[in-house]
Order: C-alpha cells, then structure tokens, then sequence
C-alpha cells in the first residue's frame, strides 16, 4: 500500500503478508511508517493506493471485525479516570461477551483484581501494555495486531509475552505484532518484515535474513543502505 | 501491485461454542448501552452528576422559599444547572473519546463511526428529558412542604405546553453544546465557546436592531426565548429552525464529516 500526507510519502509500496499459526514481527526505525500501516490495516485511516485485507477482506468490510481481529495500537490511549476492569467491561459489551470473559483475560494477562479495580491513571507502561493485550483477546481473535507490545514490559513480562503469543500462533493464530526493539522480536517472532524510510527492506524467517548473523547486524546494514539511497 | 494481507485461519469448529454467541455486527443498542455507561463510568463523570443533582433541589428549593410554593415556577428554576453544568457533562462525554485517544479502540471495535457518534449524541439527549422530569419530581414535595411552612395555599395548576416547551429548550440548548464539541473536538475549547456564543450575540444584539434581528434568526439562545415561553408564533418557529439549522445541524454536519472522514491517531 501507499499512503501520502500533504505530498510525503509515508508509505512507499508496502507489501507483506502474515500467515496464520505464525508470529511476524513488523520491524523498523522511529517514524519509518509501521503505526502508519497498521492503522490502516485495522481501518483507522485510509491508504492512499493499494488495499490492506485480513481473511480477504478490508477491516471495515469485516462482519464483526472486533471478533476476528484484536488490537493493541497504543497501551495509553485510554481514559485515565476509568478503572481496567470497567475499560475491559467495555470492550466486553460492545462485542456482547459476558461479564465472565473480563475474567477470565485478566487472569490470562496477570493483573490482580485488586490492580483492575484502580483506575489506569495509576497503571505502569507493563500494566496498560498487558491491559491493551487483555482487551485485544476478549472475543479469542484468530488475528492479532499488536503495536509495540513490548514496550515498558519488565524482562519477566517479555518472557511471558513471548509465550502467550507462541501458544496463540500454535493454535493457527495470525499475529503481527510491531517494535524497535531488535533482541525481543528475536525472541518472539518466526518470520520479520523490516520496513524503512516506507519501504520494505526486506521480508522472511530470522534465518533467511540472518544467515547465522544476529538480527541487530541485519537491521543495522539494511536501514543504513536506505538511508544512504535516500540521500 | 501493493498489499498487505493478513492471512487468518477460519475459527476452529466449536470453538465459538460455549458462552460466546456467533459473531454479529455490534448491534446499536449495544453502541448505546456503551456511550450511556462511559457518561457516569468514572469518578469525575459521578461527581458533575451528582452537582448538577444537588444544584437541582438547591436551587428549587431556594426559589421555594423566595417565590413561594407554585409548582410550574420552581420546576424551571432547575434551568440553572441545566444551561451550566448539563452542557459540559455533554460535551465531556462527545469529547472523551478523542481527547484520552480511546478512539482508537471504539472505532476498531465499530468501524461505522456513524453509528457510534449518534449512539454518542443520544444519551446526553435523553439525559436533558430526564433531568427535566428529575426538576418536576423535585419540585412536586419542594411546592408542598413551602405551602405547609409559609402557611399559603400551594399553586399545583402546571401549563403542560409550558412544561413542554422548557423541556424542549432544555434539549435543543445541549444539541448545540453537542454540536460545538463535535466541531471542535476539544473539551474546554466547546464549553468556552457554548458559553462565549452566547454573550457575543447578547452584544450584537444590544448594538444594533439588526444585528438584534439576525440573532433572531441565527443564535439559537435567542430564538429558544419564545419556545421556553410557549409563546411560540409561525415567525418564531421559522426563526427557531433557521436558527437550529446553523447553531446545531451545521457544526455537528462539519464535525460528523471530518470524524467519519479522519485518520483515528
């Protein structure tokens, strides 16, 4: 796809495609535009060519694209005076899940009831990241779009992380899930589509990109040749 | 060609099964449910409500000791509260969404933003009808206990298009702040202006007769006079909805296109 703001291009041709039961990590520098193709991929913005589909379809075309597809695109965006049970109790009844459900992610997540009794004002980065993943498993999505869910998580929250998405993936989830921080999507994810400056630089399994060279090398060398192509 | 596809496999069989039932469109009683719940979900939502709750008996009930007990009198005086803090809940409540970014989950969840701003706007709406209720439930036992301690006959006889009218202003008064807040989005930008609109047109109105004759025309607080008076003429209802027409149908009609139509950030 590409999307324009005001004559820049944000998004130069941007093509990539995630497979279900596996884990894409959407990799590349600040501002190289993955918010931008996310956003769109969920509907929340427009591209300016090109379509960005999920189970063949745009997401505004889905039937009922909150149960298919969960979304995290930013763990602050949230009312500071409401609490992380009523923010999941929300979401709950706007897909119509019972009560029970909120629950049950809670648990999934690991925030307490006493933490989801206080209002997200209060909550760390790690809390309104695992709070955004609860919400984003509410209806069992087959598809998950992650932005950045590794930020502000502690080493034991990225471990954790990593298995929860490791399970889902094995029960033929989608997931794709974004960051900049290299030695976690390393961690995480089977397959990488590095994106630069708009646009992709390259796309496959760690092994294919890495070829036993570590993934930081990888993404050093290929951001530094678009960066030397754009000037 | 550019595309980004995002392969999902079907849902396993019977794995919708159990407490879920199968996925639907959020159906709109849902949406409204929602909106209705974000108005009173948080602890400053409780307490402007619970102001504009005992600003209401306050001010009835002070009006009952000054003018004494008529039931009809002291149900209006409610229309402090209701043209001071009532516009604010309602704006704080089309705003909310944009100004914590919680958009970003509401318009995933629902794509058709369509439907989620009326399911927003309806609720403030039928909040005023209530709250004008709440001033007659209010004011029925302020009237009696007045009569019982100032030892005069209470006035029960209420002029039921009168009662009508005022509710009716009382509604058209928060469209217009619902109207500001989803033109400019911003919470204390809407009420600044809800209030500012008002004086500005007191002033040209107080210039010049014709500028007095445009603010009948144009200014929905002056054009509401005659409603809020049940006095209404075919001139006055004419003036009323022109008057809607450009204090509320079109600033909501811009705001509604520029929210269906912007990128959610």
């Amino acid at each position: 796809m590409v999307k324009d703001y005001k004559g820049v291009r944000a998004l130069d041709e941007v093509s990539f495609t995630v497979e279900p039961g596996s884990v894409t990590g959407f990799l590349g520098p600040n501002g190289a535009g993955k918010t931008t193709a996310l956003r769109i991929l969920v509907g929340l913005s427009r591209p300016t060519s090109g379509t960005a589909t999920i189970f063949g379809r745009p997401y505004r075309e889905l039937e009922a694209p909150g149960w298919h597809v969960g979304t995290l695109l930013d763990a602050n965006a949230q009312h500071p005076g409401r609490t992380g049970r009523e923010i999941l109790t929300l979401g709950a009844m706007m897909l119509g899940l019972p009560r029970s459900r909120v629950d049950e992610v809670l648990e999934l997540v690991g925030l307490t009831d006493r933490e989801a009794r206080r209002t997200f004002r209060g909550y760390s980065l790690g809390m309104r990241q695992r709070l955004g993943i609860a919400h984003a498993l509410l209806a069992r999505p087959r598809v998950l779009v992650l932005d950045e869910p590794a930020n502000g998580l502690d080493p034991q929250g990225i471990h954790w992380l990593r298995g929860l998405l490791r399970q889902l993936a094995d029960t033929g989830c989608a997931v794709l899930l974004s960051s900049h921080l290299l030695a976690e999507v390393e961690r995480i994810a089977d397959r990488v589509v590095v994106i630069g400056g708009g646009r992709v630089l390259a796309e496959g399994t760690l092994d294919e990109l890495g070829r036993g060279r570590d993934l930081e090398q990888v993404f050093l060398e290929l951001t530094a040749k678009a960066d030397r192509r754009a000037a | 060609m550019s595309d980004v596809t995002v392969h999902g496999a079907a849902r396993a069989a019977g794995e919708t099964a159990g407490e879920n039932t199968a996925p639907k469109p959020v159906p709109f009683h849902r949406l409204l449910l929602v909106e209705a719940r974000k108005m009173a979900d948080t602890r400053s939502a409780m307490v402007m409500l619970g102001l504009l709750a005992a600003m209401t008996v306050v001010s009835i009930a002070a009006r009952g000791v000054d003018a004494g007990p008529q039931l009809g009198r002291l149900t209006t005086t409610a229309g402090i509260g209701y043209g001071t803090l009532l516009p604010a809940i309602a704006i704080l409540a089309v705003t909310g969404d944009w100004t914590h970014r919680s958009a970003l989950t509401t318009f995933t969840l629902e794509p058709r933003r369509g439907r989620v701003l009326v399911a927003r706007c309806l609720p403030p709406l039928l909040a005023t009808v209530a709250a004008s209720l709440f001033a007659l439930a209010v004011a029925a036992p302020v009237t009696a206990v007045t009569a019982a301690l100032q030892g005069v006959p209470a006035e029960w006889d209420l002029d039921a298009t009168r009662m009508l009218g005022w509710t009716a202003t009382n509604v058209l008064l928060i469209a217009m702040a619902l109207a500001f807040a989803m033109l400019l989005l911003h919470p204390a930008a809407a009420i600044a202006t809800y209030f500012v609109v008002g004086t500005l047109w007191n002033l040209v109105g107080n210039v010049s007769e014709l500028g007095r004759e445009i603010a009948r025309w144009v200014d929905l607080g002056t054009a509401v006079g005659p409603l809020a008076a049940a006095e209404l003429t075919w001139m006055d209802a004419a003036r009323l909805a022109t008057a809607v027409l450009c204090s509320v149908a079109l600033p909501m009609a811009i705001g509604a296109v520029r929210a269906l139509r912007a990128e959610v950030r």
